[in-house]
């Protein structure tokens, strides 16, 4: 198998290409991982999922019907099923298959296709189909599906608000913003039914990544064409997916059948999907009640289920890489004291203000969550920020503020979110106020507001978070923290010898030496106090004890459906309840 | 009574808060979160360890001055505009009354939670903003006492003595008017109140960590499953409190009314 080694600056350039989309990153993709997979595992294309495994007495329920959401998940009514066209469109999106996946361990793996070659440099990429998949039509799938897909995404006549995905295509940008008009020089070919030739701008060895990702999924021609927007309503559709859409009542519950023509049905066990559409403000009780089997689960949800002997276990963790940390602006006083900003560091006692969420953070002393590459345990990292009362108070020696006296108005403003972020802001005030005696207000900024602010850098004081969009430091660091980012920076903080570690570790090939520039940049970040890394996110869900096949990472965490692991639904079974 | 009993025994919690919360409200205890009522904590603690007791003592300091502050300067705009629209009539009538329909017109709470986003959460500004949508109805009231009574004949004599027309509105009309207006102010405290807890019910009135009522309900809501303590305890205040305010009002009215004596 050939593939062309990814450079740095195609790296770089796709986080440009995800910046320039704005909300589309995080949930876009695990791009080193899937990278790093590729080159580890290469490309052999296996089962769709893997066979029930029945403990002795343990049945098969006679009735494979599976009912998941809540907590978060599905809480409002899908716009439609068109991930094509719309990727945030909130549908269900086990309907389509790309020709990539992503596994549970967020790594890209073939599925509508069987074989991922391209050109030397990686500016040409040939899918080879399989040959087994068909629509729930009956009809093939093939290169010329993805052919068409994504030029309808790219047509601007389709208004597909987050083209920018696929900009990465030759011409693709042109095509969408009208500079050419021709659909022909795009660069994406169907050579005959079953290979499909990608010709990019440049080499872009993330190619098949991207191609695992939802931007990427196809629709059906045939149907588009007849029903035009309303193709996705479920007497329209027609799903290359395990699961096709047997019914749609409309804000109140999705209904997915087994796609028999899917390749892969023979692995498929479910028969039968269920999706309400469920307000997050109804918290479990759908769970409690057995009407679904499958929730993720709230503050308020997880401490009762987790308590209660018949529930405990049916809690599981699952991953969600986010980091929850305190900005002090440093052109704001009294911030722009570096000896303030160091008290605040020492002052913050994580271990007991991350109680108060409840089990849904842990403390944090980087960026970078423990198990993912760059995480680090380093002594060293860890007194940066080491809580010690003494030692915070005693920072304050020689500024104006010495004993915790003379604090001008100090604002923490934050954005309004659900999912404990606020007891966890309040116990951050609480605990400056305890050790500094430094008073807060918490301001709770509508989301809009909240991110024009940020970005103009305008706020005092800010407790904020970073959901990881990729296992890689490039990320946590470059992403975030960069001095040199022109759009969307946080902070008004920036470090030279910060940003020369970062662009260090973007232009360096050995894994080892990069992680080891990022280190030295969070080592710089923290004694400058450019933030204060306050607890690490995690989230939970709940399954009743009669859903099996819930797939596992390396880490042994179990994996859930999610932006990125579409591939959840194929690999569950139900056994009979007991 | 029962009214102006409970109503005595808020306003001296409020003043007294410093010395009737057993602990401060912003102490937390990370060891003790969301624990039920006990001997210790008699309301239990929140979602951050404090006591649930002393945060609503001092919640109900900030519901009084709420109260009370945003009537001042509901009476002090409604009063006067009232006043000068109904004494001196006239054209200058005519534009306050239009001012006051359009005011009347707005939606009360959605023009407060308007101004409040606009002036951004804090005690002060949402004395601002019930005052400024809050006078229209005490206006109203002032400008129908003044025409009323600007045509009685003891009016009529000071006139004839050569008072003037500020010696008229202080000394004849104002102090004539004033039943009506306490008693709208009765009635209007519970208002300011409510409209405060609403307000940090959904988040854009007061600003953690100082407690509010309404702020706690808000918090506590998520929980009521869990934890009922933290939402219930807070919504049995403003439930109280609105009632005694209201029963006030009702007393306070009976006892000016002159037609039950």
């Amino acid at each position: 198998m050939a593939t062309a080694p990814i450079t740095d600056q195609q790296l770089d350039l796709l986080a440009e290409r995800l910046g320039s989309v704005g909300v589309g990153r995080r949930d876009f993709l695990l791009v080193a991982a899937g990278l790093a997979a590729m080159s580890a595992e290469g490309f052999n294309a296996r089962p769709v999922s893997a066979a029930p495994k029945l403990a002795p007495g343990e049945k098969l329920a006679k009735d494979q019907t599976f009912r998941y959401g809540g907590g978060g998940w599905y809480q409002y009514e899908p716009a439609s099923q068109d991930f094509n066209k719309d990727l945030y469109c909130n549908g269900a999106v086990t309907l389509f298959a790309g020709l990539m996946k992503f596994n549970a361990d967020f790594q890209a793996v073939p599925y509508m296709a069987e074989k991922v070659t391209s050109n030397t440099d990686g500016s040409v990429w040939t899918f080879t189909m399989r040959k087994d998949s068909r629509w729930s039509d009956g009809g093939p799938v093939t290169a010329r599906d993805f052919e068409w897909s994504w030029k309808r995404q790219l047509d601007p006549a389709t208004a597909a608000p987050y083209a920018s995905f696929l900009y990465d295509i030759k011409n693709g940008e042109a095509f969408n913003k009208k500079q050419i008009t021709d659909p022909n020089e795009v660069g994406v070919k169907a050579r005959n039914d079953w290979t499909l030739e990608v010709t990019l701008e440049g080499p872009r060895g993330y190619f098949p990544v991207l191609a695992a990702y939802l931007a990427a999924l196809p629709a059906h021609r045939a149907s588009v064409e007849k029903y035009g927007d309303k193709w996705t309503e479920a007497a329209n559709i027609v799903c290359n997916g395990p699961f096709t859409l047997e019914a749609w009542d409309h804000n109140k519950q999705m209904v997915l059948r087994k796609n028999k023509h899917f390749f892969g049905a023979k692995d498929v066990t479910l028969d039968k999907v269920i999706i309400p559409i469920i307000g997050v403000a109804a918290g479990a009780l759908p769970y409690d009640n057995n009407e679904i089997d499958l929730t993720s689960l709230q503050v308020a949800d997880l401490k009762r289920l987790q308590g209660d002997q018949r529930t405990a276990r049916q809690v599981f963790r699952y991953p969600f890489p986010g980091t929850w940390y305190l900005l002090p602006q440093v052109t704001k006083p009294p911030f722009d004291n570096l000896k303030v900003r160091k008290a605040v560091a020492h002052a913050i006692d994580r271990e007991n203000v991350i109680k108060v969420a409840q089990g849904f953070a842990l403390p944090a002393h980087s960026m970078i969550p423990p198990g993912f590459p760059g995480a680090l345990d380093d002594p060293k990292i860890r007194g940066l920020q080491k809580f010690d009362p003494k030692l915070a108070m005693s920072m304050l020696k020689g500024t104006p503020f010495e004993g915790g006296k003379n604090w001008p108005k100090i604002v923490l403003s934050m954005r309004d979110e659900a999912l404990g972020a606020k007891p966890l802001a309040e116990a951050v005030q609480a605990v400056l106020l305890e050790n500094l005696n430094m008073k807060t207000e918490l301001e709770v900024l509508e989301p809009r507001v909240f991110r024009e602010r940020l970005w103009k850098q305008d706020l005092q004081f800010v407790w904020i978070r970073w959901f990881m969009d990729y296992p890689d430091p490039h990320n946590e660091y470059f992403d975030t923290f960069y001095g040199k980012k022109t759009t969307g920076r946080r902070q008004a903080w920036t470090n030279a010898d910060f940003d020369r570690e970062l662009e260090a570790g973007r232009d360096t090939r050995d894994t080892k030496a990069r992680l080891a520039h990022y280190a030295r940049a969070e080592e710089i970040m923290q004694t400058d106090v450019g933030y204060v890394p306050v607890a690490w996110v995690v989230r939970y869900a709940a399954a009743k004890p009669w859903v099996r096949g819930i797939e596992r990472n390396k880490q042994g965490e179990m994996v859930v459906e999610g932006n990125i692991y579409l591939n959840m639904l194929p690999n569950l079974y139900m056994v009979e309840r007991t | 009574m029962l009214g102006l009993v409970v109503v005595s025994l808020m306003c001296f919690t409020a003043i007294f808060a410093d010395v009737l919360a057993p602990y401060s409200y912003t102490k937390t205890n990370f060891g003790r979160l969301n624990e039920p009522p006990s001997g210790q904590h008699w309301l239990g603690t929140d979602q951050l360890g404090r006591d649930l007791l002393s945060r609503m003592i001092y919640g109900a300091r900030i519901s009084m001055i709420v109260g009370l502050g945003a009537q001042a300067i509901v009476v002090l705009i409604g009063v006067p505009i009232g006043a000068l629209s109904g004494f001196v009539g006239g054209r200058l009538d005519l534009v306050l009354t239009r001012l006051i329909d359009v005011m009347y017109a707005f939606p009360r709470l959605l023009f407060v939670i308007l101004l409040m986003s606009m002036l951004g959460a804090g005690l002060v500004n949402i004395f601002i903003a019930i005052g400024l949508t809050g006078w229209v109805f005490i206006a109203r009231q002032t400008r129908a006492q003044m025409l009323a009574i600007k045509e009685k004949d003891f009016v009529g004599g000071a006139r004839a003595l050569g008072a003037g027309g500020w010696r008229i509105l202080g000394r004849h009309l104002l102090p004539n008017a004033m039943t009506p207006i306490i008693v709208a102010v009765t009635f209007g405290i519970p208002e300011a109140i409510f409209t405060e807890a609403a307000l940090s019910f959904i988040g854009v009135g007061i600003n953690p960590p100082t407690p509010s009522w309404g702020q706690m309900v808000g918090e506590g809501q998520q929980y009521l499953r869990t934890y009922w303590h933290l939402c219930v305890f807070p919504s049995i205040a403003i439930a109280v409190t609105m009632l005694a305010f209201t029963f006030l009002g009702d007393g306070v009215r009976d006892a000016f009314d002159p037609r039950q004596n």
